[in-house]
């Protein structure tokens, strides 16, 4: 009966959503709060959310191969499924993104390799295809070394070239930072970490589950390796802002100056960052469920405001001849139209992976 | 080969805008989207206050940021030095805008020319609806549509991609000087060839000290801007303490 109501309400956001659709490809962007000064705007930054989380479970799904801890075999197969759920969600939002998505095929027809967008898209292409590949090696009870190394290589590649791509706009003084092709993959490896234990441990709950004592400790140890990444990556956070607040240009600084009091970027510090490593640096807090849940929740509820502030700091501020009769600064409120981009993401999502849990083993182990 | 760019004489510019009305003309271009700009500023504190007038279009950039980072090549470089965008290519990602430092690409949000659709009267029996009035005048989806256009672009964009200026390549195809260059009253605008020595482009890029937009970033653009314009006036003096 649960399960019934669960895919009705993830019917319903597919429904809005396509409904969305039918609204962006009839009406036009214009359904989006985007204007000439706002081009990017929740859609991507749904977009960047979803594909970083999945390179980020991308990381973990190889630590077995990879690093060699076989004990994480037992986690394999659901954060693999999760990374191709996550990554479809990603695409639903890039799709609704792109003003003329049919015309992607110019990308093999006519490709520009000095793009990082290009290389960003053919490598999602192959990442899409290798996981599909890992994750039937391991349904069919198999395991391959080749696979899993492919897998953690391209999560590293894919995540960089996002921050090739973000972070290498000469144009855009808040974007220019060689710094994200760091921040990206580490955030990417905590939000992975975060929606493996929150998927983890909501499914078993959910689903009556009982959680084993091996994976009790498996759990436990990586929700002392999310405390410890989220703290690292908060040094490096607020590295950032010190940074953007005193040594950048002045352009960049009055961006910075206002980004910093906007609400994404202090749901992405305290919600995001701050409460959940101290959340799983307790270790009282850290082994019951209820700490690791609401510190995945957390986290990942900090991290999508993250990637949200991120593009909305690159457009704020008006450039050239946008700027005439616009004030310094614009404000970004999202629309309906573009939340229901979002809903239809995370219900894509959610379906496959409930789809998923019931139908494919998602427990089982690799031979 | 030629290597286009453009003058603009500050002194000269007047800000009459027909630079920006005649490109939208020539061009088909929509409402809100503008090939031909401008940046305005004020400058001092009144009553000690200047306006400052830069017309702005796109400078075809000898290193442009928005060809680099289009994925699938539809902006690309002309032989000529024309920064062109091919809209059949495009898919709409914006990255060109992104990477624009000037601010002169410009996305179709939704389909272009709104208005001369609309298929309702203002008056019952009185008026023409904009779509009638388009079809009286055997106008493409504009009454004032401009066929020559086609010749190399889109006549009218689609909704879903960008758009910006071509410095009327279709004109220059067939000898004649960019639509805004031909409109300009003053003369403020001297196109020509930076690689014929004996070009007017030449001349004054020599004979005055020219300005290109944020030229630290090292696009290389374009479009050149000499003098300013300035009537005033001031008596001789070393100031005072």
């Amino acid at each position: 009966m649960k399960l019934r109501i669960w895919i009705g309400l993830l019917g319903l956001g597919i429904l809005l959503g396509l409904m969305t659709v039918y609204r962006v490809y009839t009406a036009g962007f214009v359904v989006y709060a985007k204007t000439d000064v706002l081009v990017w705007t929740l859609p991507l930054g749904a977009y960047i959310f979803f594909s970083l989380t999945s390179s980020g479970l991308a990381f973990v799904s190889s630590i077995p191969i990879v690093f060699g801890v076989k004990r994480y075999e037992t986690i394999e197969k659901r954060t693999i499924f999760l990374e191709f759920a996550v990554l479809m969600g990603s695409f639903v939002c890039l799709i609704l993104h792109l003003g003329s998505p049919l015309k992607v095929i110019y990308l093999m027809l006519s490709p520009n390799l000095a793009s990082p967008l290009w290389w960003l898209a053919t490598l999602y292409t192959i990442y899409l295809v290798i996981i599909v590949s890992a994750f039937w090696r391991i349904h069919t009870a198999r395991t391959s070394k080749v696979l899993g190394v492919l897998v953690f290589l391209i999560a590293i590649a894919t995540s960089t070239t996002l921050g090739w791509l973000m972070g290498m706009t000469d144009a855009r003084p808040t974007l220019n930072a060689s710094f994200f092709t760091m921040y990206f993959p580490l955030t990417a490896f905590i939000s992975g970490l975060a929606a493996m234990l929150l998927f983890s441990l909501l499914t078993a709950y959910f689903s009556n589950r009982e959680i084993t004592q091996e994976k009790n400790a498996l759990y436990n140890e990586l929700a002392r390796m999310l405390g410890i990444a989220a703290g690292l990556v908060l040094i490096l956070f607020l590295w950032r802002s010190i940074i953007g607040g005193i040594s950048s240009t002045a352009e960049g600084y009055l961006a910075f100056k206002h980004i910093i009091g906007s609400i994404p970027y202090n749901i992405e510090l305290w919600l995001g960052l701050f409460i959940p490593s101290i959340l799983m640096l307790i270790p009282s807090i850290r082994v019951t469920v209820w700490g690791k849940v609401t510190a995945g929740a957390l986290l990942l509820i900090g991290m999508f405001a993250g990637r949200l502030e991120f593009v909305l700091s690159g457009v704020v501020r008006p450039l050239g001849q946008m700027a005439e009769g616009r004030p310094e600064f614009v404000s970004y409120m999202p629309t309906i139209s573009e939340i229901l981009v979002v809903v239809f993401g995370l219900s894509i999502m959610l379906l496959i992976y409930t789809l998923g849990d019931r139908f494919l083993k998602l427990e089982q182990v690799p031979e | 080969m030629s290597r286009y760019a453009m003058v603009i004489d500050l002194q000269r510019c007047t800000g009459c805008s027909s630079c920006s009305i005649s490109c939208k003309n020539e061009n088909n271009v929509s409402d809100g989207i503008y090939w031909s700009g401008k940046i305005t500023e004020t400058s001092g504190t009144f009553p000690n206050v200047r306006f400052h007038y830069i017309p702005t279009l796109c400078n075809h950039c000898e290193d442009a940021p928005c060809v680099r980072g289009c994925p699938t090549r539809a902006m690309h470089k002309l032989d000529n030095g024309i920064t062109m965008h091919n809209p059949k290519k495009c898919i709409g990602c914006r990255y060109c805008m992104i990477n624009c430092p000037y601010g002169v690409i410009y996305f179709n949000w939704s389909n272009p020319h709104e208005f001369w659709r609309d298929k309702r009267v203002l008056i019952k029996g009185g008026t023409s609806s904009p779509a009638e009035e388009t079809r009286k005048v055997g106008g493409k989806e504009i009454p004032y549509y401009n066929p020559e256009r086609e010749a190399t672009l889109s006549g009218i964009r689609a909704k879903g991609v960008v758009e910006k200026c071509t410095f009327c390549d279709h004109r220059i195809k067939k000898g004649k000087l960019p639509r805004c260059v031909d409109a300009c009253p003053a003369d403020a605008r001297i196109f020509g060839d930076l690689d014929d020595p004996k070009s007017q482009i030449n001349k004054l890029i020599g004979k005055f000290r020219p300005f290109r937009l944020k030229e630290s970033l090292g696009t290389k653009p374009g479009v050149f801007y000499i003098r300013d314009f300035s009537s005033a006036a001031y008596p001789r003096t070393k100031g005072g303490i």
